[in-house]
């Protein structure tokens, strides 16, 4: 049973992570930086509950807000750079962030072991949940619980005004511009609660794996993230879930007879999806 | 309403707008006609902001432009219709005007924090309004890439007319249609002026611009060559000359 | 001083490899308007190809293996072409990125199932050879390098700019409807750009193969990087600035080894291309500006 739990907290995880990019892609941003967002959310937080003692809730809003802070950052400077040239510069920017957390080592002594994240070998003992005992179904609620709220929330962004106005920005900029939205403000707000749900992803992922290491945000996962709201299309958020639920589920359960092959078939698999069903998942015809 | 004064604008060698001086009264219907490549759109693109100019100042009611963005143009009451329709296709016709209402007054009305969340009351009847203006009411919920051309053209006016300008600058609205829709647009014209709304009319088709405008002003290569009222620019030989034998009215 | 010169000069003729493959995504992106996430799993995908020749024939000399590697990647090139933009709708321009990505990582699982995962040695030539210019040596090997990736840009440009599939690559980058109205096959000449870049990427690869003298899988991943810097600093679709800003980055890249050691040495890279995002984001030979 606590097999299928672990499934449900890494669907979970991932689902957070796409629509983390759902909602900068509804801008026509293609952001590759989300792993980004979501290893400085895993980071601040990881160090906040082992290094400062903090409570989980708070310790993911911080994450929560360092992912929303660095993206902002990289939503201003990302304005000046358009279409496949900001794949490329988020592209790089992800890579400098895992980098970055490559070359990072804080640690401070517990007791008689060190903690916190040493450079290459990662960032170990990130153990809240099993030191407070939750139990493995708890964590899963309490992941879901995140995963439903923004769920809730894109659903009712996608009903509202923002909402036509994040697509009417990514459908046709001076069309929108000239019906006075203000570019600025929409592009950087999208990238902004994108990394904030990223950071929330990065926080709940680096406590229910518990060790969190440079390659787990590495340009693999940057394109999972968008991968997932592309597949499932971008019309609904369900797609995004339908998605993650086809990925890894199918990944995970279907293909485990096939070992080793699964990566192969991974790729593959994308490329085949892509050209049989090019507008995603959950599109609508006519729409 | 809208002052132009020796306004240029250059792409690397060519000059498409080549010191233009316009005038365009409050409450007129003012034309700007000339033949292809003459700096048309140009002159809409430079006035509603979408490039900056090269020389010249642009004043609007009595306020210089200078290098305002294109959005807060749009919220000092200056809109545009696009020559090629660029309606927003993937959203339903309700949600286009939606996005467009971003006059002062319906920013205003939303509040800080409600702005970007839903509309108020009297802003959904506006929509309902400007729907039912331009006979689109039942369309309301269907994507806009799968109205017809003309549902498309009279889109893409309700789209400007939802963000309350003051100045309307249409760019080629007549572009493919027959006799009777130009007559409708004709009137729909002049129902806005009555409206209070001073109109910039961009066109080829002689039949909308003579039978509406008040006054015309003519451009070729980026220069202004003749103004005057509609019987005076019909029978002024540089107007002629420019057009080669053009349309005739 | 010595030092940085040396690095320097090690770094720009290492360099000419990143020059191919920012060429490559170059290329591609100004033909199709697309970036072909795979090229460089594709080109170290096709070093490996040029090993296998040993397998067939054990004693083979290096050039056979770099020539094999150089035909491999113009096939690999032509699979990529088939199955991420042949039958994808170019107006779905997110669903063709995403089956590059896939096709990125099938080549690296497909490497790392054949080999089980290890490193492979890679055969070079000249390696024995220093020339000496006053106290800087000239490693023989990198030279070689820098001479066939250079005697491959200039087979390009005379590709592009003497022939007739040269001139109808040139015009479908330009204008691709107006093009196809005038007969040319715009399918066909998207199909070659692949090959042709294929090949490049694959003689790349075999370049690095063998300078650096082993071949990982882990490559392409850090090469994909560099090699999308290369091609944004140099301007998306110029070749000559692909050129220049390989040498560049080469030359840096290996400066920055030099003060900063390895595992911080890549973070410089990035930031060299957040330098060149902020201050001339066309890149160094930007796009003449058009008209609307």
């Amino acid at each position: 049973m606590d097999f299928y739990f672990g499934l449900i907290q890494l669907i979970g995880v991932h689902t957070l992570l796409g629509l983390s990019a759902y909602i900068v892609l509804l801008t026509g941003q293609v952001t590759l930086a989300q792993a980004a967002f979501y290893a400085i959310g895993a980071y601040v937080s990881g160090m906040l509950t082992v290094l400062a003692g903090w409570h989980i809730v708070p310790a993911l809003g911080v994450g929560a807000l360092a992912g929303a802070v660095a993206a902002c950052a990289v939503g201003f400077p990302a304005l000046r750079v358009k279409g496949l040239m900001l794949v490329i510069a988020t592209l790089a920017f992800g890579e400098g962030v895992r980098i970055f957390f490559f070359n990072f080592d804080y640690q401070i002594a517990k007791g008689d072991i060190k903690v916190g994240p040493l450079g290459g070998e990662g960032f170990r003992q990130i153990r809240f949940f099993p030191e407070n005992g939750w139990t493995t179904l708890e964590v899963m609620l309490f992941i879901w619980a995140f995963v439903i709220a923004v769920m809730a929330l894109l659903w009712w962004f996608d009903r509202s005004r923002y909402g036509a106005v994040l697509r009417a920005v990514g459908e046709d900029e001076v069309a929108a511009q000239s019906v006075g939205v203000n570019l600025t403000a929409v592009k950087v707000s999208a990238m902004t609660v994108g990394g904030a749900i990223a950071g929330i992803a990065g926080s709940l992922y680096a406590h229910y794996t518990t060790h969190i290491e440079h390659s787990n945000f590495n340009v693999l996962v940057a394109t999972f993230a968008i991968a997932y709201p592309i597949v499932g299309g971008l019309q609904s958020v369900f797609g995004t879930l339908a998605a993650v639920i086809f990925v890894q589920g199918f990944l995970i359960e279907g293909l485990r007879g096939l070992g080793d092959w699964r990566n192969l078939l991974f790729g593959a698999l994308i490329v085949l999806a892509m050209n049989l069903r090019p507008q995603g998942i959950f599109w609508r015809r006519g729409a | 309403m809208l002052e132009l004064k020796g306004v240029t604008r250059h792409f690397g060698g060519v000059r498409a707008v080549d010191g233009l001086d316009l005038v365009v009264p409050e409450g007129s219907i003012f034309g700007l006609i000339g033949p292809n490549g003459s700096g048309k759109s140009t002159t809409v693109n430079v006035v509603t902001g979408l490039f900056p100019l090269t020389a010249g100042t642009i004043r609007f009611r009595g306020e210089t432009l200078d290098d305002l963005p294109t959005h807060r143009r749009l919220q000092k009451g200056i809109a545009r219709t696009f020559q090629n329709i660029r309606l927003f296709g993937r959203l339903t016709v309700w949600q286009n005007l939606w996005v467009a209402q971003n006059s002062p007054e319906d920013r205003a009305r939303r509040g800080f924090i409600a702005r970007w969340l839903g509309g108020s009351r009297s802003a959904r009847d506006e929509i309902a309004q400007l729907l039912e203006f331009s006979g689109l009411a039942h369309k309301a919920d269907e994507p806009a890439a799968s109205l017809s051309f003309g549902e498309q053209r009279r889109l893409e006016l309700a789209r400007a007319l939802a963000a309350r300008p003051k100045l309307l600058l249409l760019d080629e609205p007549a572009a493919g249609m027959n006799s009777e829709e130009i007559a409708q647009l004709r009137e729909r014209i002049l129902a806005l002026r009555e409206r209070g709304i001073t109109i910039l009319l961009i066109e080829h088709v002689m039949e909308l611009v003579m039978g509406v405008t008040d006054r015309i002003a003519v451009l070729n290569f980026g220069q202004k060559i003749a103004e005057g009222a509609p019987a005076e620019i019909q029978a002024d030989p540089a107007v002629r000359k420019a057009y080669l034998g053009g349309d005739s009215a | 001083m010595l030092d940085f010169v040396q690095a320097v000069s090690d770094g720009v003729l290492f360099g000419a490899t990143y020059a191919l493959i920012g060429i490559g995504f170059t290329l591609v992106f100004g033909v199709m308007h697309k970036i072909n996430m795979a090229y460089a799993a594709a080109s170290i995908g096709a070093a490996y190809a040029g090993l296998l020749l040993l397998q067939v024939m054990a004693g083979a000399p290096p050039w056979a293996v770099f020539a094999c590697a150089f035909l491999a990647g113009g096939l690999l090139g032509w699979l990529v072409y088939l199955a991420c933009f042949h039958f994808i709708p170019l107006s779905h321009p997110l669903a063709t990125l995403m089956s590059t990505v896939g096709m990125l990582l099938l080549i690296d699982e497909v490497v790392v199932h054949a080999t089980d995962g290890m490193p492979q040695s890679y055969p070079a030539m000249f390696d024995d050879v220093m020339l000496h210019a006053g106290e800087f040596t000239l490693r023989g090997d990198l030279l070689l390098v820098f001479g066939v990736c250079v005697v491959a840009m200039a087979c390009l440009l005379a590709l592009l700019y003497r022939t007739r599939l040269g001139l109808a690559t040139r015009a479908v980058s330009q204008q691709p409807v107006a093009a196809q109205l005038c007969g040319i096959q715009v399918a066909r000449v998207n199909a070659m750009t692949f090959v042709v870049t294929g090949l490049l990427g694959g003689l790349a690869g075999a370049m690095i193969g063998a300078s650096v003298g082993t071949l990982s899988p882990l490559l392409s991943g850090p090469l994909t990087v560099k090699g999308l810097i290369v091609t944004v600093i140099g301007g998306l679709g110029s070749i000559p600035g692909a050129i220049v800003a390989g040498l560049l980055v080469g030359g840096f890249e290996n400066v920055f080894q030099l003060y900063r050691g390895v595992t911080e040495r890549d973070l410089y890279v990035m930031l060299l291309l957040f330098v060149f995002l902020v201050f001339r984001p066309g890149g160094i030979f930007a796009a003449r500006a058009g008209r609307d």
